[in-house]
């Protein structure tokens, strides 16, 4: 081999032992640092979309007590969800949001400063706190137990343990203490700006908010824990509950992917949801002003050239109905800005009318707060009580009655809130729903089964969960909703 | 860029120039038997010395023997070696014959080196390049169906769209499992861009770009099988090899000719077609307004102020009245007021035969022209090509175009230093692609499933009124402010309205230079570029059901290899000694730019992303990988009998690389193997009936990278509110401590010819096992994640492949050979990451498609019936009884074996050949039938019951139908009948177990039938045409067996790992082509 030859062949043996720089393996299109505020306004939005949702897919509680129904497609309306693993849907949106307050609270926690600002960020420590008590007690109170004290742990827990119903609850009516007193000690200090949807870093506004959430769990646990109730009511009292007028909502941005739930659903030219007959048909025996601001009228005459205009829901689970045959929701619902409601003053209302007509104190009598509810979810819609709509037999307040005149009013006043509609129906039996077609009263769920992957994911802790909570069937009762003695009203259909 | 520039500048200035031969001893001219053209690089070499040469280009050779009575021997690449004793002469011309049997077939194998087939260790078979283009000229792919044992091909059946291709199973759980594609010894990029690969399908297949290859460019190809084959291209050839080797200039004198024409023409197989019945129209039942029959609405459409029937236009289903001729109804056509016929009433019939959904199909047609100059002499070969490519799909308004340029060409510099390049160029545009899935743009979605059989398609030509608006079967409402879609779009408006269109521009090429040390060191230097630029545009017209969209997705990608060799060949006395030692370094480099326009298009047909109502979305993609790698190959033979063999690389790859600097970003695999000849052993030499008795075993590992970006966790973008940005935590956690993933195989095989080779076997045994395998795995969303990236999980595959060659009749003029390729694979999990005991492939309704520990991949689940001492059960009302396990084991996607049958027929040129292909077992899950038969579209919901009554007619009037042979609980026969609707779907789609929508998907199909002539010379003479091949190819033509009603069993899903469901089966054509080829 010549000798130039052999320096060729050095230089090659140089090149196949160097080594070139690679790489380095770090995205250049995802952010690795955001700031706080971007991830708080995602959460928001996503978890309260999540509650307000009334996808056939992911949340199906205005079917499960009865506001709306489904034709054509009818299985999440007549109580089958494996197929659409509707629960899975909700479970995975309510940890994934979880996660994102979590990452606010992370990013911020160990921020300090004077004591203003410390103060100002100890008020959105504890917003993020009672948004997150929001997710978890919704999630509960669809599934019973779910992992809490071992959830969100990344890598380091794929397999949470679930944690007692109970306990829970416990646990989140514990954190609204500490939050109300966080926030009524910073109440001047501010918190969070514009990437606060919901009131824009209001602090009186998010202690009321939280003080009603207090009640809701403490009037859930009225038959089961009265003392803990009634404490729970008197602190949240104290503390001061949205007012006439307040609520508690997501006024939406109004352009795709941030519009109310009905216009993303419907925006489409999708036909098959519309009102279910339970509450058109309720409505229309009551004569309720309310029925123009919740759903539309359609022609029902079967003259040529003649109109005849009525509300008609839908037959609840029946498999075909004619959608021109049936209402639909109001104009005003279809704006794609149109807000969606979490509390609002009526609910206070009902929730005080419900503790006075167990004897409880409140500020009024049982038949003030029971009537003031009324008013104030008809004037939450711009109508106005009708004359002699108090004193309709099935309005009227008779104590004796009170389950059921709370139950039904308070589940009117809550239109358009399925899961709190679906809560009211549990934990007062009322009003009477209708089984549909083939099925009976008895089938009506009273929880949703764990999400369909959870055996195949985290299988032990799902299998103690499953009969920690009695069972995961749809029949078994929330530890909240007690009967009380009375069973479900179960007329012969 | 720079590469390509690099490539273009060489192949311009490379002119041809002289080169001086050398004075010698002993001279002549060496030449191929089949047309007489010199052959360079032939092997002399003096028999029992290590004196020889090579020769040049136009074939000649001189070399110095030590006597005049020594013998020479004569070897090249696909030639019979030949031996001839010199007796004293000087002077000495050669013919060689080309390899008449497999014996001394020389392959190519890794990194684009050729070998003696006999030496190597491991399973390599090779297929010709003219079989491929003859036969599928839009998909080489598609054509190794059936020829090749061990793997398995799934067909398009879609324009354009992706095939499957799996090599010995499936080994990734995650990963695509398609084997790697190299052409001339570079990486080919085979991603696939199908534009939805989400559960349920939708969108459209836009076919895996590994098919911008020209077929008519490739001269053969090799598939590589085990991973001792493919070890020396590292983590990418985990799942086999597919190399193609491109067709080169011959030297010859002036320049040659060829042109080949291939036009083909295809029909949809009317047997892989939904079946459905023509009794009754449409309804889901009597839910109607009218008081006669409740099947029609009631409305006075006509304005004679009587109320009329009018078809339910809303109901997308058939359990509607039954046809009558003297019944007048309103159908969907008349009900737009634009409409001439508006308000008339016709008989409720069904449509006649040719108005059905089958017309909507028209007759695919492809026409391929190729011309093709190539010349050389003793400094250099060119080659250029030019394809023109045009197919009009079976759906109305698609058609497909490539054009392909394809430059190839090499030169001497001098007797050291030759350097060889390779462009192609390649344009695609497409139009129309077919939807796919359980989608709308599918127009299978409403013909298998959800449809009205009174619906006439002539009728349905009319699709849009005088003033745009959408006409469709399936509107809302009767009234005409209600003329709206409410489920589907009329089929001509989705092919016509909401089409897609896409192009490709791809350059792909490489230059190479080599430079010979000595006879027996040479050193290659690399390089090779692939890049292209691809762009989708789909579209969904204001009108349609569904908010208006435009959505156009832009991609680029530059991938780079380069290569630098060292090669060595050299013989000392009985001992052959070659192999290389090499690196490479790969840089990738695939952007995306995403745009759709966001709550519909504010004018309409105005396709651009700013034509938005809401603010449009844009999100961009940036993924850059980089890898190194050093390898070695050697292989040891001794005596022409034995040979060994081993090979070892390194690679250090971005894709591990992470926050965490002690990531282990480097991996080291071997392999080993070895090959004894038997036949050629002392006293075996002479046993005259066996010619040739090879046995192999090979032990491999490769290892393998990842994606990129897996090992550092990034925030999540949304779409702003107004001003407001929003992130949030991504859904899947990354992982900063992956380690490469490792594949191991074990192989052993004989190979063995009889009988003057005329019974030969090629027999293959192998377990693969992958591990350390790197996936998103699913957990429990409480972790706050919905995956996470793991490295774990362990797949086997272990199999058996045969194939069996045989020439039952050979005489001068007649020769007859079967082939048969027989294999069968076992796939099981072993495990999956610790605390994950099931991995979700796939999920339709309560259907998955799962990845078990203990069970094979591709396990299909969900509710099974329950059964009775082996018969199904039924409730006492006649329903069928469901499982409680959600998840039990209703199936399996994995066939128990396949084979191929080929048998060539020839008689002096004319040949005939058939490929009969054979899957048996595998299981489909058919959503198709499923809703077929809950709609009442499906032929089984008509007809007559058992009891010879109308099924349709009620049950206690003698009609219904019956789960036949099934029991009740207490094991006596059921004899319940229920009405036939229920026993479609009882009261709802998902209330029968999901193991009645599993079948069998077993087929047999007579795969490829063929006629060939070629010319004989003798006709020819000394015309200036060289060689005429005429040939007719039918595809497809018939599928002698299925288990399946309604679709081809065969179909495929989408691309990648998500098979083994039907929704929306696409249909499967049957084709005639006819190619001519012609050289000059």
């Amino acid at each position: 081999m010549k000798i130039k030859n052999i320096y060729l062949l050095i230089l090659v043996l140089g090149v196949l032992v160097s080594s070139c720089e690679l790489p380095d393996n770090v995205d250049p299109k995802a952010a690795t640092d955001v700031p706080a505020e971007t991830i708080l306004t995602n959460a928001l939005r996503d978890g309260l979309n999540l509650i307000d949702n009334m996808s056939q897919n992911t949340n199906v509680s205005r079917m499960l007590c009865q506001y709306i129904g489904m034709t054509q497609y009818t299985e999440p309306s007549r109580y089958e969800f494996s197929d659409r693993s509707i629960q899975d849907s909700y479970w995975n949106t309510t940890y994934l949001t979880l996660n994102d307050f979590k990452e606010v609270k992370m990013l911020i926690q160990d921020l300090s400063g004077s004591d203003a600002f410390n103060r100002m960020n100890a008020n959105r420590l504890a917003i993020v706190d009672i948004m997150e008590v929001l997710l978890y007690h919704n999630l509960v109170d669809i599934v019973g137990g779910v992992p809490y004290t071992e959830a969100l742990g990344g890598f380091d827990n794929k397999t949470p343990v679930y944690d007692d119903q109970v306990a829970i609850y416990t646990d989140l009516q514990a954190r609204l203490t500490a939050d109300i007193a966080t926030l009524t000690a910073g109440i001047n200090d501010g918190s969070w700006g514009a990437e606060d949807l919901v009131f824009q870093g209001d602090v009186a506004m998010w202690k009321k908010f939280a003080a009603t959430v207090k009640a809701r769990l403490g009037m859930r646990l009225a038959d089961v824990n009265p003392s803990t109730a009634q404490a729970e009511l008197a602190a949240a009292i104290t503390a001061g509950m949205l007012e006439a007028g307040e609520a508690m909502q997501l006024p939406w941005f109004g352009s795709s992917p941030h519009n109310n739930t009905i216009y993303t659903m419907f925006a489409g030219g999708r036909e098959d949801y519309g009102p279910a007959n339970t509450i058109v048909d309720m409505m229309n025996d009551l004569g309720d002003a309310r029925l123009p601001a919740f759903f539309t009228q359609t022609d029902t005459s079967t003259e040529v050239g003649v109109e005849k205009l009525a509300y008609v829901g839908i037959p609840y689970g029946e498999i075909t109905v004619p959608y021109n045959s049936i209402s639909h929701f109001s104009d005003a619902s279809f704006e794609a800005s149109f807000p969606a409601t979490f509390a609002c003053h009526a609910e206070v209302q009902f929730i005080l009318a419900e503790a006075a007509a167990r004897g409880w104190t409140t500020p009024l009598t049982a038949q003030e707060h029971y009537e003031a509810g009324i008013a104030e979810s008809h004037a939450f819609w711009g109508v106005t009580v009708p004359a002699g709509y108090l004193a309709l037999p099935d309005v009227a307040w008779d104590n004796a009655r009170n389950k059921e005149l709370i139950g039904t009013q308070k589940w009117l006043a809550l239109y358009n809130r399925g899961q709190e509609g679906w809560c009211v129906w549990r934990s007062f039996d009322w009003p009477v729903l209708n089984p549909p077609p083939d099925l009976s009263y008895t089938d009506i769920p009273f929880r949703m089964p764990y999400p369909y992957n959870e055996p195949d994911l985290n299988p032990d802790n799902y299998a103690n969960a499953a009969s920690a909570v009695g069972g995961d069937n749809v029949r078994t009762r929330l530890f909240w909703d007690a009967t009380d003695g009375t069973p479900n009203p179960s007329p012969s259909f | 860029m720079k590469r390509f520039v690099f490539v273009l500048s060489l192949l311009l200035f490379a002119g041809f120039s002289a080169l001086q031969g050398q004075g010698v001893q002993v001279t002549g001219n060496v030449t191929g038997a089949d047309d007489g053209t010199a052959l360079p690089g032939v092997s002399v070499v003096v028999r029992g010395t290590t004196i020889g040469a090579v020769t040049d280009f136009e074939g000649n050779y001189s070399i110095t023997v030590p006597d005049a009575s020594a013998t020479l021997m004569f070897s090249f690449v696909g030639m019979l070696t030949q031996e001839v004793a010199l007796d004293g002469q000087t002077s000495l011309d050669v013919v060689l014959e080309s390899t008449s049997t497999e014996l001394d077939e020389v392959v190519v194998t890794a990194l684009g080196v050729s070998r003696e087939k006999k030496s190597l260790g491991y399973s390599v078979q090779e297929i010709d390049g003219d079989a491929v283009n003859s036969s599928s000229p839009s998909n080489f792919a598609a054509s190794l169906s059936g020829k090749i044992s061990g793997v398995q091909i799934k067909q398009p059946n879609t324009m354009g769209g992706s095939s499957n291709v799996l090599i010995r199973g499936s080994t990734s759980l995650t990963g695509n499992n398609q084997p790697l594609y190299v052409l001339d010894g570079v990486p080919v990029d085979n991603s696939n861009y199908a534009s939805n690969n989400g559960n349920y399908g939708g969108g459209f297949d836009y076919g895996n770009v590994a098919q911008d290859i020209n077929p008519n460019d490739i001269e053969s190809i090799s598939v590589l099988k085990g991973a001792a084959a493919s070890a020396l291209y590292g983590s990418r050839a985990a799942n086999g090899v597919i190399l193609i080797t491109t067709k080169k200039g011959k030297t010859r004198k002036g320049i040659g000719v060829s042109v080949n024409s291939n036009f083909v023409v295809g029909k949809v197989d009317k047997s892989t077609l939904p079946k459905q019945q023509y009794e009754y129209g449409a309804g889901y039942g009597p839910f109607g307004e009218d008081p006669d029959y409740s099947n029609f609405w009631w409305g006075d459409v006509d304005g004679d102020g009587a109320n009329d029937y009018i078809t339910i236009t809303a109901d997308d289903a058939s359990w509607g009245q039954k046809f009558d001729p003297n019944l007048m109804v309103v159908h969907w056509d008349a009900l737009d007021p634009s409409a001439s016929n508006y308000g008339e009433k016709r008989p409720w019939v069904a449509p006649p035969e040719g108005n059905r959904f089958d017309s909507f199909f028209e007759t695919n047609t492809k026409w391929v022209n190729t011309v093709a100059f190539d010349g050389g002499n003793k400094d250099g070969r060119f080659r250029l090509s030019y394809t023109n490519y045009s197919e009009k799909g079976f759906l109305p308004n698609s058609e497909l175009k490539k054009n392909s340029v394809n430059f190839s060409g090499s030169y001497n510099f001098s007797k050291k230093l030759s350097v060889s390049a390779n462009v192609s160029y390649t344009y695609q545009n497409a139009l129309g692609r077919m939807g796919t899935g359980y989608d709308g743009g599918n127009v299978m979605q409403s013909f298998g499933q959800w449809f009205q059989t009174n619906v006439d398609f002539t009728r349905l030509e009319q699709y849009e009124s005088p003033t745009g608006l959408h006409r469709t079967w399936n509107y809302a409402y009767w009234t005409p402010d209600r003329l709206s879609p409410i489920y589907f779009d009329n089929p001509y408006w989705v092919r016509y309205k909401n089409y897609e269109d896409d192009y490709r521009s791809r350059v792909l090429g490489y230059v190479s230079a080599d430079y010979k040390f000595t006879d027996w060191l040479t050193l290659t230097l690399r390089t090779a570029v692939d890049t292209y630029h691809d762009v989708q545009n789909e579209r969904l017209a204001e009108g349609s059901n569904g908010i208006s969209d435009f959505t156009t997705r832009q991609r680029n990608l530059l991938e780079s290899n380069t290569d630098v060799m060292l090669k060595f060949n050299k013989g000392f006395g009985q001992i052959s000694l070659n192999g290389l030692v090499g690196a490479n370094y790969r840089h990738r480099q695939q952007q995306r730019i995403t745009g759709s326009t966001v709550g519909g298009l504010v004018v309409p047909e105005f396709y651009s992303v700013t034509n938005s109502v809401d603010p449009y979305n844009v999100s961009e993609y940036l993924g850059i990988l980089g890898e190194q790698s050093a390898y070695a190959n050697v292989s040891v033979g001794y005596g022409g009998f034995v040979y060994l063999e081993g090979t070892a690389r390194v690679d250090q790859s971005s894709t591990l690389r992470g926050l965490n600097p002690d990531a282990e970003d480097t991996y080291f695999y071997p392999s080993v193997a070895g090959t004894l000849l038997i036949h050629e052993l002392g006293g075996l030499k002479d046993v005259s009936w066996m010619n040739y008795l090879k046995l192999r075993l090979n032990y491999a590992q490769v290892g393998a990278g990842t994606g990129v970006y897996r090992t550092i966790s990034t925030y999540g973008q949304g779409t702003n509110w107004g001003n407001l940005s929003l992130f949030s935590v991504a859904n899947t956690l990354q992982n900063p401590n992956l380690k490469s993933e490792n594949t191991s195989s074990l192989e052993a095989g004989i190979e063995a010819f009889f009988f003057e080779s005329r019974v030969g076997i090629d027999l293959a045994v192998y377990k693969t096992n992958s591990f350390d395998q790197i996936f998103s795995v699913p957990v429990s969303r409480a972790s706050g994640y919905n995956s996470m990236y793991v490295n774990g999980g362990e797949v086997e595959n272990k199999g058996l492949e045969i194939a069996l060659h045989l020439v039952p009749v050979k005489t001068a003029d007649w020769q007859w050979n079967i082939d048969v390729n027989w294999f069968t694979n076992q796939n099981t999990v072993i495990s999956l990451a610790e605390g994950v005991p099931s991995l979700q492939l796939m999920r339709q309704w309560g259907t998955y498609i799962t990845a078990a520990a203990g069970e094979p991949y591709g396990t299909i689940k969900g509710t099974n019936y329950v059964y009775t001492d082996g018969k199904i059960t039924v409730e006492d009302n006649g329903y069928l009884m469901v499982g409680d396990d959600p998840l039990e084991v209703i199936g399996n996607i994995q066939p128990d074996w396949n084979m191929g049958i080929a048998s060539r027929l020839s008689w002096k040129g004319l040949s005939f050949y058939a490929l009969v292909d054979w899957q048996h077992g595998g299981d489909i899950s058919s959503f198709n039938t499923r809703y077929g038969w809950a709609t009442g579209v499906y032929a089984e919901t008509a007809g007559n019951n058992p009891k010879g009554n109308p099924q349709r007619d009620p049950v206690a009037d003698g009609g219904g139908n019956i789960f036949e042979g099934a029991v009740f609980e207490d094991g006596t026969p059921n004899d319940v009948y229920v009405p036939a609707f229920r026993w479609g779907r009882y009261w709802h789609y998902g209330n029968s177990p999901e193991a009645r929508y599993v079948f069998d998907a077993s087929y047999i199909k007579l795969r490829e039938l063929s006629l060939s002539y070629a010319l004989p010379a003798t006709v020819l003479g000394d015309s200036f045409i060289r060689g005429v091949n005429i040939s007719v190819v039918g595809r497809n033509l018939w599928i002698i067996h299925k288990n399946v009603e309604h679709f081809d069993p065969e179909i495929m899903y989408t691309a990648g790992n998500m098979q083994g469901i039907e929704n929306g089966a696409i249909p499967s054509l049957k084709s005639v082509g006819v190619n001519v080829k012609l050289d000059f």
